[in-house]
C-alpha cells in the first residue's frame, strides 16, 4: 500500500537477483556498476561478501571474485583487510563511469535498448489513456510540476517517477515490474541528455504533452508523444557517443 | 428497489459487501486497539509501542493459510508519534512476494524510507488510500491499482481512518491482492446470468462476466448500478 514510501526493498532485491548466460562475471560486475551509479548502493556501503553475493546472484564464487576485481579496476569499490574488512563501494566519478558505458555499447546495442524501452513505455501510455480518472491525472500533473528543470538529479527523478506513474495507470503489473526493470538497467544511459539543459525543459513538455493526450483519452497520441521523446533521446545518446569517440 | 433484484443478484452484492466487510472489521478490531493505546497514553505514543501493538494484531491474519490480506499495519498521521515524523508499522503477508526473490516468502515488516530527506521518499498523505479517508472520515477502498512499492502486484487496499479525541491518528489498513478477489468474487457474479460487472467508486472495474471489460477499465456505460452493502462498490447489470 505505501505506495509514496519509496521503498528499495524490490530495487535492491532486483540488484542480486539470480543471472542468466555467460559472461557471468562480466554481467555481474555491469549489476553492481549500475547500482552504484543509480545510488542505490552508496559510498561506504558494504557489499554482501563473495561467497554470500555468489549465492545471491547464483554464480561460482570466483565469477564474484573476478567481477569485483572489475570494479576495483573502475575504482568503483575497494577492498580492505582484516576483521572490518571487506568490499566497499567508493564514491566514483558517475560521469566518467557512464561515459565509459556509452563508449563500450555499440549504436546497434544503443538503438535496440532504445526500442525496446519504447515497446514498453508506448504500450503503458497509451493503455493510460484509456485507463487513467481526473483524480489520476491530476496526481500526474503534480508529478510534473515537482520537478524543477535547472536541476539534472530533480528532471532525473522526475523522469523516473513519470515513467513509473504512466506505467501504474496502464493497470498492468507486468508493465510496471518491466518498466522498474528497464529504469535500473537504462535510466542513467537512456536519459543522458538531460545534462542539458534544453533537453530537461524538452522532457517536461514532452511529459505535459503525453499527459494532455492521455486527459483526452487518445491512447495513440500518448503513444506517438512517448515515442517521439525516447527516438530524441537515443539520437541525442548517438551523438553524444560520437563526440566522446572523437575525442579519443 | 430491493423488492425488484432477483435471488441471485441479492446473493451476488451480498457476497460482494460481506467480503469486503469481513475485511474492514477485522481493520476496526485493530483500529480499536490502536486508539485504545492512544487514550491510555493521553494522547503519546512511542514507534515502539505503535509497532509492537501493530504486530501483534495484524500477524494472525497475514500468517493464515488461504488468508486475502496480504499486507496489513498502521501508518501514522506525520508528527502525531512522540519519536517520530513518519511512520509505517506495516507488514507483509507470506503470499506477498515483493522485494524477496524465492516463492515462499515468510511474514516480513515493509522496509519504507521515512527520512524526508531521502531521494526514495515520498509523502504518503497525498495518495488516495490516504487522502480520501482522511477526507471523508469514512473507511475506502482504493484500487484496483498497481502498488509498486508494497506488494509489487494489482492491488486493493482498504483503509480506516483512526482517531484520538479530535486528532486523526493514522491510517489502519491492509491489502488484498486483485487475482485474490476475482477468485473469490467471480462464482457471484457469473451466477447473476448476462453481462455483470463489479466496479469501485470511480467506475473502475473490479471483476466483470464481460470478457471485453478487463479489471482495471473505466466502465462507461448508463446501465443501472446497484450499491454492494455498505462498500463503496456496485454491481453494474448490462
Amino acid at each position: 500500500m505505501p505506495q509514496s514510501i519509496r521503498s528499495t526493498t524490490a530495487a535492491r532485491a532486483a540488484v542480486f537477483a539470480p543471472l542468466a548466460g555467460g559472461g557471468r562475471a562480466e554481467l555481474v560486475a555491469q549489476r553492481l556498476t549500475d547500482a552504484i551509479e543509480l545510488g542505490l548502493l552508496t559510498h561506504g556501503e558494504r557489499l554482501p561478501s563473495e561467497t554470500e553475493m555468489a549465492r545471491q546472484f547464483g554464480v561460482a564464487t570466483v565469477t564474484t571474485r573476478e567481477a569485483l576485481e572489475t570494479l576495483r579496476e573502475r575504482g568503483l569499490v575497494e577492498t580492505r583487510r582484516g576483521r572490518d574488512g571487506g568490499s566497499f563501494v567508493t564514491a566514483a566519478s558517475r560521469t566518467e563511469s557512464i561515459d565509459r558505458r556509452v563508449r563500450a555499447l555499440s549504436r546497434v546495442e544503443l538503438r535496440d535498448m532504445g526500442v525496446y524501452y519504447s515497446a514498453i513505455a508506448a504500450m503503458a501510455a497509451e493503455l493510460a489513456a484509456d485507463r487513467a480518472t481526473d483524480d489520476d491525472l491530476e496526481h500526474l500533473h503534480d508529478t510534473i510540476e515537482a520537478v524543477d528543470a535547472t536541476s539534472e538529479t530533480s528532471t532525473r527523478r522526475g523522469e523516473g517517477t513519470f515513467r513509473l506513474e504512466i506505467a501504474a495507470l496502464s493497470q498492468s503489473a507486468r508493465l510496471v515490474r518491466e518498466e522498474l526493470r528497464l529504469q535500473a538497467e537504462f535510466a542513467p544511459l537512456l536519459w543522458l541528455c538531460l545534462r542539458d539543459q534544453a533537453h530537461r525543459e524538452r522532457s517536461l513538455a514532452a511529459h505535459l504533452e503525453v499527459v494532455a493526450a492521455i486527459a483526452a483519452n487518445d491512447g495513440p497520441a500518448a503513444r506517438r508523444a512517448t515515442v517521439g521523446h525516447i527516438a530524441e533521446a537515443i539520437e541525442w545518446l548517438l551523438d553524444a557517443k560520437a563526440d566522446l569517440e572523437g575525442q579519443g | 428497489m430491493s423488492q425488484t433484484l432477483t435471488p441471485t443478484v441479492r446473493d451476488c452484492i451480498e457476497a460482494v459487501g460481506s467480503t469486503f466487510d469481513a475485511v474492514f472489521a477485522r481493520i476496526d478490531s485493530w483500529r480499536s486497539e490502536i486508539e485504545g493505546l492512544a487514550a491510555s497514553g493521553d494522547g503519546v505514543v512511542t514507534v515502539r509501542e505503535v509497532d509492537e501493538l501493530t504486530e501483534t494484531l495484524v500477524l494472525p491474519s497475514l500468517s493464515a493459510d488461504g488468508a486475502l490480506t496480504i499486507g496489513a499495519g498502521y501508518v501514522a498521521t506525520p508528527g502525531f508519534l512522540a519519536d517520530a515524523g513518519w511512520h509505517l508499522a506495516w507488514w507483509l503477508g507470506h503470499a506477498n512476494t515483493f522485494g524477496v526473490g524465492s516463492a515462499d516468502p515468510s511474514v516480513r515488516r515493509l522496509e519504507a524510507e521515512e527520512d524526508p530527506a531521502s531521494e526514495n521518499f515520498r509523502d504518503y498523505t497525498t495518495l488516495e488510500w490516504w487522502r480520501v479517508p482522511a477526507a471523508t472520515g469514512a473507511r475506502h477502498i482504493t484500487g484496483p491499482y498497481v502498488d509498486y512499492l508494497c506488494t509489487d502486484d494489482y492491488t486493493l487496499t482498504l483503509t480506516t481512518p483512526a482517531r484520538y479525541g479530535d486528532t486523526m491518528l493514522g491510517m489502519v489498513g491492509a491489502d488484498l491482492y486483485v487475482n485474490d478477489i476475482e477468485r473469490t468474487l467471480l462464482p457471484h457474479v457469473r451466477a447473476v446470468g448476462g453481462p455483470a460487472t463489479v466496479v469501485n467508486a470511480s467506475g473502475r472495474v473490479v471483476v466483470s462476466t464481460d470478457p471485453h471489460r478487463p479489471t482495471g477499465s473505466l466502465l462507461r456505460t448508463d446501465a443501472p448500478a446497484i450499491a454492494c452493502g455498505d462498500t463503496s462498490l456496485r454491481l453494474v447489470l448490462g
